[in-house]
């Protein structure tokens, strides 16, 4: 009971702190327009590549969208409570660590999946593909997986990213990653062997699958098994970025230095 | 022979008056108030050519919100104000031609440029000929004493450096004005009373300089005429003798305490001939400081609020300028 | 007159150099290139490729250019702002305008980093060889396209100076810019509405220069004509919003608050 407590007041507390980054201005030309955009130009470029449907483009990148705010708001936020030295000693803290990263990543999640659903919207309508209203809630289901596993990730290379001095550009190149390697505007099966290969470790691949196959007529128990293999790989980056954090915790308090966590 | 005087010119260089200037501030997130804060409530003020004029106030006080003004960086919300009898608001450039702008801090440069590129950008920008650019940044470089140290990189330098660097750019074009806005802050004494050596020698050579600044020493030492501001409004203006004068010719009782509470202060406070009450913080002490009325004798009737605080030294002596703005700004 | 050439030619010298020490900027210059590219190139390999590849490098290049110019330009205030170095620049007695205008020349002259980069990523990791139709009009098409892509970020600065918060709205149109103006999608795939938007947008010209030196004998100059019409109008429109939105900055005194 006190981990859902932590991981609520946690969460909510942390969500206030977002609410600088949150303004409008600022919120929606990162958050809002780009990602519908996205969205528009990968299908065009797949119409000019004569390659795949609008479908295939619209779900392969309103899907990988969730990275997102998945890797920016949680290197931001990361980033920030490192700033104002409040990151040792939360990780310090004797509450569940695992409750209290997901607590503060659900609003991430909630945007994640918010920003995932939008462009979804958005590019359907804009360019016409057609939506059995029955598909919606498992696509739903398959979001916010993807939200999950997304801001896992985000956690894990966060703490990777502390050491780097150029957080921003870190969290680029994975952004690019997904973007190139899981399937999202290139079928799996013309990329290079060694890239599909890294793409079955990563988020986004497995919910991308889920996700065309849903709007090809599957059900929510077909794409069952591909859901779950998601959910793992985001626990493991879960688990992965919080023992990183610690690590560099105990490090940090050995050293005495500060500026590491 | 005697020492050479400064002769101050008869023309008013700087002419402020009835200043205001006021700032819209929103608060809160989702609900958005705004209210409006009036940083400067009608200052008026001239300096003379060849003065070294003072602008002295705690922070926030509307110090730089003055400066800016005069700098033709803000447009006041009412009065008016001339540099050299250009009207600041609607000679903006001519103003901008006559005048230099230095302020402390470690900004205001570009961090991954040398120092001589800095300069020779601002000389470009600041008008200064491109025939008499090499030349006139050479000469700077020796003023302010960083001649060899030009090629390294300002990220590099220290903050008695960016300062003399600052100082460097806001004389490049030879401005006969010159506003220093808390020069000396943050700076290593030894440097800083390099900053204000540097700073005296410029109204030697005929400039006319407006100094804000919150070191009472700094403005004693260096200014022709101070102005008290706070709150945004002028509270007292003269020469630093005119306003240490201008404190009630009582003394000033110094006793350091060891553990004095608000209650005590209180009760020195409503004291009968006290003028004021300032308590400085010293690491393991404090040091109480009252101003007392002329004729009075207070120091046992001060003792005795004491009585249960450990007490160490204790002396009464003149009132300073200090002293003076003290009484001024908490009137 | 030549004062100004003077100003902005040395600002954008000293702004490039700024620039160019910055690790950050260059790496994110160069790297989206690279990925958007690279997508192109496997897109156009699984589906149906066009002639040349190499278009696609291009347009990646030119996406890159836009991306930093966009980019640089909504927060070339911003940056001044941080440097704490705003104030003394626009208490300069030289016309803000001339002052701002480098800047955002020098940050879409980044993307000279990019171009580089893309076309060895292609040609080393894609083997899409690197032949070009008309190598000297290709060279010669490249200047105007960086000058006339950098004022449209000098319209943009020049509208941001208003708002605080503007520092953030370069994101916003870097996908719609590359869409509209064809860099990577032909035109003629996108609704007929967004041909005439695209004419007035400088990476439109910019792209057709490159392409017509790269690929058809067909000579540039029209295009390049085009680069250099834009950047008249752009100076034009910037500079004079730029002096309103100063003007009503003094006034707000939001010119200083970070």
């Amino acid at each position: 009971m006190t981990a859902v407590r932590v991981a609520l007041v946690g969460g909510l507390l942390s969500f206030r702190g977002l609410f600088s980054w949150l303004h409008p201005a600022i919120f929606v030309p990162t958050m809002v327009v780009p990602p519908l955009f996205q969205v528009l130009f990968f299908a065009y470029l797949g119409r000019a590549a004569e390659l795949e449907s609008d479908s295939f483009y619209v779900v392969g990148n309103s899907i990988q969208l969730a990275a997102l705010p998945g890797l920016f708001a949680v290197s931001q936020a990361i980033n920030g409570e490192r700033k104002s030295q409040t990151l040792a000693p939360l990780l310090a803290s004797p509450a569940s660590r695992v409750a209290l990263f997901l607590g503060r990543s659900l609003p991430v999640m909630a945007i994640g999946l918010g920003v995932s659903f939008a462009s979804f919207g958005f590019g359907s309508a804009v360019l016409g593909v057609e939506v059995d209203a029955g598909v919606l809630p498992p696509l739903l289901a398959t979001m916010t997986v993807t939200a999950f596993s997304c801001t896992a990730l985000g956690i894990a290379h966060a703490a990777v990213g502390l050491r780097v001095r150029e957080m921003a550009v870190f969290s680029n190149l994975v952004f690019a990653v997904l973007l190139v390697f899981c399937g999202v505007n290139v079928p799996l099966d013309d990329l290079p062997g060694w890239m599909g290969t890294v793409a079955q470790g990563l988020p986004v691949t497995h919910t991308v699958e889920a996700g065309r196959e849903l709007l090809a007529g599957a059900s929510l128990a077909d794409v069952g098994g591909l859901l779950v293999t998601e959910l793992a790989i985001g626990a493991a980056y879960l688990v992965l970025g919080l023992a990183l954090l610690r690590y560099y915790e105990r490090v940090a308090r050995r050293r005495a230095t500060l500026d590491l966590v | 022979m005697s020492p050479p005087s400064r002769t101050l010119g008869r023309v008013n260089v700087v002419e402020a008056v009835d200043l205001h200037r006021t700032y819209r501030v929103t608060t809160g997130t989702i609900r958005r108030r705004s209210h409006d804060v009036e940083a400067v409530r009608g200052v008026s003020f001239s300096i003379r050519e060849g003065e070294l004029f003072g602008l002295l106030g705690p922070n926030g006080a509307g110090k730089t919100t003055t400066i800016k003004m005069l700098i033709t960086l803000l447009i006041p919300t009412s009065g008016s104000a001339h540099v050299l009898g250009y009207d600041v608001v609607r000679d903006a450039a001519r103003v901008r031609e006559q005048v230099g702008y230095v302020f402390g801090g470690d900004k205001g440069l570009y961090e991954r440029l040398s120092a001589l590129d800095n300069l020779r950008y601002f000389a470009e920008l600041y008008g200064v000929e491109p025939r008499r650019q090499r030349a006139r940044i050479d000469e700077l470089l020796g003023l302010v004493g960083l001649r060899g140290r030009e090629h390294e990189r300002v990220e590099g330098y220290s903050r008695g450096m960016r300062q003399r660097l600052h100082l460097a750019r806001g004389l490049i074009h030879d401005p006969p004005v010159l506003f220093l806005d808390e020069p000396t802050i943050g700076v290593d004494p030894v440097g800083a009373r390099e900053l204000r050596a540097l700073i005296a020698s410029l109204t030697k050579a005929g400039k006319t300089v407006l100094l804000t600044t919150h070191y009472m020493f700094e403005a004693d030492s260096l200014c022709d005429r101070i102005a008290v501001i706070t709150d945004g409004a002028i509270v007292a203006q003269g020469t630093p003798q005119q306003l240490k004068a201008g404190v009630e010719q009582g003394g000033v009782v110094e006793v350091e305490v060891f553990g004095i509470d608000e209650a005590q202060v209180r009760r020195i406070e409503a004291l009968p001939g006290v003028l004021a009450v300032t308590v400085e913080e010293q690491e393991l002490k404090q040091l109480l400081i009252v101003q007392t009325a002329p004729g009075t004798e207070l120091m046992h009737v001060i003792l005795a609020q004491l009585d249960g605080a450990s007490v160490g030294r204790i002396s009464q002596r003149e009132p300073t300028l200090e002293d003076a703005y003290v009484q001024l700004v908490t009137a | 007159m030549t004062r100004v050439v003077r100003v902005v030619a040395f600002g954008f010298l000293i702004h490039f150099k700024h620039l160019t020490r910055n690790p950050f900027d260059v790496m994110v210059t160069t790297i989206w290139p690279l990925v958007y590219a690279s997508l192109a190139y496997f897109m156009f390999r699984a589906g149906s490729p066009p002639e040349s590849l190499l278009i696609a490098s291009i347009g990646a290049t030119v996406m890159g250019i836009w991306s930093v110019t966009t980019v640089g330009a909504a927060d070339a205030i911003q940056r001044q702002r941080w440097a704490g170095v705003l104030e003394v620049l626009v208490a300069a007695p030289t016309p803000f305008w001339t002052v701002l205008l480098p800047i955002t020349i020098a940050s879409s002259a980044i993307g000279i980093y990019s171009l580089a980069s893309t076309l060895l990523w292609g040609r080393f990791l894609f083997g899409i060889p690197l032949e070009l139709a008309q190598p000297i009009w290709f060279l010669v098409s490249i200047p105007p396209t960086i000058v006339s892509i950098g004022l449209l970020g000098f319209v943009m600065a020049s509208v941001v100076v208003r708002f605080r918060a503007g520092w953030a709205v370069g994101n916003m149109f870097e996908y719609p810019v590359w869409i509209v103006t064809g860099l990577l999608i032909p035109v003629a795939l996108l609704p007929a509405w967004a041909e005439p938007v695209s004419w007035a947008l400088a990476p439109t010209w910019g792209m057709r220069a490159l392409s017509d030196a790269a690929f058809s004998g067909g000579s540039p100059l029209f295009d390049i004509g085009m680069c250099v019409l834009l950047s008249a109008v752009y100076t034009l429109v910037g500079a004079v919003l730029l002096g309103r939105f100063l003007q009503s900055a003094r006034r707000r005194a939001t010119l200083s608050l970070t």
